[in-house]
């Protein structure tokens, strides 16, 4: 067998070999042995990402407002601690969210961080209030106090926000803007008190095979 | 074997013949395990069908590869919506969304369909852009239904983005309903939505209602049959869409003294039609030029290898008999000869060949067709004013000439409980 031969010889067989590799990994299984569980903080973007709302930015933008808030002289230097109702968000994004997420999420380090220093009200339960004290008021259950005087607070503050969002579509990618703005409103003048927002801008292309 | 018939020649060297037949049956067995690789592994069980869609469409979820996951949810989302198990369809449009709402990059399964030797399909479904879109619109609705106006309006918005890839301008985010719907939920939240209306009134072939605030039961209804997908060109490489032919043209509604008309405010059929080529069909293009080229070198180099073949031995050649010292005259054996240069090239043409043949038959052009089959053609809307109440319903499906198609009437009783809060009403002519 000359040189050309055993060369031609090794070349078919480097061409099967890689073909075979080739086909291993089209014919098998992806990730056969599975991903297995990472475990990340909220604030941490994952690998698993997109151009919305995610939980890294909802971290982030309600810790800049429980610090912004707190701060305020309305509520530093209340004689006696403001009464909140949170309105809920208004979504004018082209995400869909879970809206609670940003309230709760507000109410949640507002109680942990400035304890005492004001109260939130619970409006979104009005109806299981209303039911419970109805049934007080009926004598079907005990009350501590007489069921018939009206104890529920009134708010002294409306906290409630808003989230804008402005879409980028080009040959290069996906670009969404988005601006979490809040408010605190004086319920009785209807003044706003206090105002703060962030801003998230992501971009992102999608892999050639879905465009 | 194209140098089986001088094996019973003379003057060859001994080693030479079979070690062309050791290097074609080398070339063989290697080619041979080259495509037993390529088989799939065994096919799942079939799912046994108990023909409701939506118990069938979970057998078939659970059954399926991680890849058609979304392809599922989309029709079981379809078939649960239409059957009222509102629960159901909310949990696999999340599930779906979840997964095609992000955008995708540096994925495994894209980067392989990319590859010449892996079909498009196996790269994760998260449809066309009007699947993905309708998806989005499905999902719109059922905020709506729950009351959640703004995030429904996030939903049009975002299937109206989804309609921003089409390749011509005038193509690109072109559905009526939602932008009107963007503007009607804008309206119902106390917003501006009147450059959303004007951009649909733009859009629409006919004059768009006025938003009515007050107006608390928004009727969706669909009809006829979705786009079909199918792989056309040489090798399939080419993603082409069918539109059937719809027998219902439009619908009406009667409740009470009221009469809704339904006439199509957006097409799926030409919404996949007009979407404009993927950068995906360039690839899928790549592929089949690829294909062809190495089919027609591997065409070439065999019959070259033939021709090669050929001429490795040369015709025997006829010597003139020699005089003996006896003086008489001794014939002599005809003398052949071997051309080793052709015998050479005959194999390197024959394996280049048998390589090009492989690669061409391992490239995968063929444009990936699933398809989310149980869409609707056509897309309506109408708002009604009811106060609260039971009210008897009847919904017909109109066709070409007018006519309601009996065996598609509906009466149903349309419930509204509270006035405050719009009532989502959401009627398909399909069934399932």
């Amino acid at each position: 067998m000359n040189t050309s031969l055993r060369f031609l010889l090794v070349s078919s067989l480097v061409a099967g070999a890689a073909g075979l590799t080739g086909c291993a990994t089209s014919s098998g299984v992806p990730n056969p042995s599975g991903v297995p569980v990472t475990e990340m903080k909220a604030d941490e973007r994952g690998f698993v990402a997109g151009t919305g709302i995610e939980s890294q930015d909802l971290v982030s933008v309600t810790d800049k407002m429980a610090r912004s808030i707190i701060a305020i002289p309305q509520i530093a230097r209340a004689q006696t601690p403001p009464r909140i109702v949170i309105d809920p968000v208004k979504n004018e994004t082209r995400f869909p969210i879970n809206k609670d997420l940003f309230t709760d999420r507000i109410r949640i380090q507002l109680n942990s961080k400035a304890t005492g220093r004001m109260t939130f009200l619970a409006r979104d339960r009005m109806q299981a209030l209303e039911k419970e004290r109805a049934l007080k008021q009926s004598g079907q259950v005990t009350a501590s106090s007489d069921p018939n005087v009206v104890e529920f607070r009134g708010a002294d503050y409306f906290l409630t926000g808003k989230l804008a969002g402005l879409t980028t579509r080009t040959s290069a990618g996906t670009g969404d803007y988005i601006l979490y703005s809040f408010q605190l409103i004086d319920a009785r003048t209807s003044e706003i008190v206090w105002e703060d927002a962030a801003e998230i801008k992501k971009q992102g292309l999608e892999d050639a095979a879905y465009r | 074997m194209f140098c089986s018939r001088h094996e019973s020649s003379g003057r060859r060297r001994s080693s030479s013949p079979s070690s062309s037949r050791g290097l074609a049956a080398s070339a063989a067995i290697a080619l041979a395990i080259f495509l037993s690789g390529c088989v799939e592994g065994p096919l799942p069980a079939p799912v046994r069908r108990t023909g409701d869609p939506i118990v069938d469409g979970n057998a078939e979820l659970a059954a399926a590869p991680a890849k058609d996951r979304v392809l599922w949810d989309y029709r079981i989302a379809a078939s649960a919506l239409r059957a009222g198990q509102y629960d159901e369809a909310k949990a696999k449009l999340d599930d779906a969304i979840t997964r095609m709402g992000g955008i995708i990059a540096n994925d495994e399964s894209a980067k392989k369909a990319r590859s010449l030797f892996a079909n498009e399909s196996d790269k994760t479904f998260i449809g066309e852009p009007y699947e993905r879109a309708m998806a989005f619109y499905y999902r719109g609705l059922l905020y709506w239904r729950d009351g959640e106006p703004d995030n429904a309006r996030a939903c049009f918005r975002s299937a109206q983005y989804i309609d921003g890839a089409a390749v011509q301008e005038n193509y690109r985010g072109d559905y009526v309903l939602f932008d009107y719907l963007d503007g009607l939920a804008s309206t119902k939240l106390s917003d501006d939505g009147s450059d959303a209306f004007a951009r649909a009134q733009t859009l629409a072939k006919h004059d768009l209602p006025a938003y009515e605030k007050d107006a608390n039961v928004l009727c969706f209804v669909e009809f006829g049959r979705g786009p079909q997908k199918y792989a056309a060109g040489q090798y399939g490489e080419q993603l082409k869409f069918r539109a059937q032919q719809s027998r219902i043209h439009s619908a009406r509604l009667i409740v009470g003294d009221q009469t809704a008309n339904f006439t199509p405010w957006d097409n799926l059929s030409y919404q996949a039609i007009t979407r404009g080529n993927r950068v995906m069909d360039y690839i899928l293009g790549n592929k089949a030029v690829f294909k062809q080229g190495a089919e027609a070198v591997g065409d070439l180099a065999l019959v070259g290898a033939a021709i090669a073949a050929d001429n490795i031995y040369k015709e025997p050649r006829r010597l003139p008999p020699q005089v003996g010292p006896d003086g008489r005259l001794i014939p002599q054996r005809p003398e052949v000869e071997k051309n080793y240069d052709a015998e050479n090239a005959a194999i390197a043409l024959g394996v280049i060949g048998l390589i090009g043949k492989v690669a061409a038959s391992a490239t995968t052009p063929r444009a990936d067709t699933r398809a989310w089959e149980n869409l609707p053609q056509y897309l309506s809307f109408s708002a009604l004013k009811l106060p609260a109440g039971a009210y008897p319903a009847t919904l017909q499906f109109v066709d070409a000439q007018g006519e309601p198609v009996a065996d598609l009437t509906r009466r149903f009783t349309l419930n509204v409980t509270d006035p405050a809060y719009d009532t989502v009403v959401i009627l398909s002519e399909l069934k399932r």
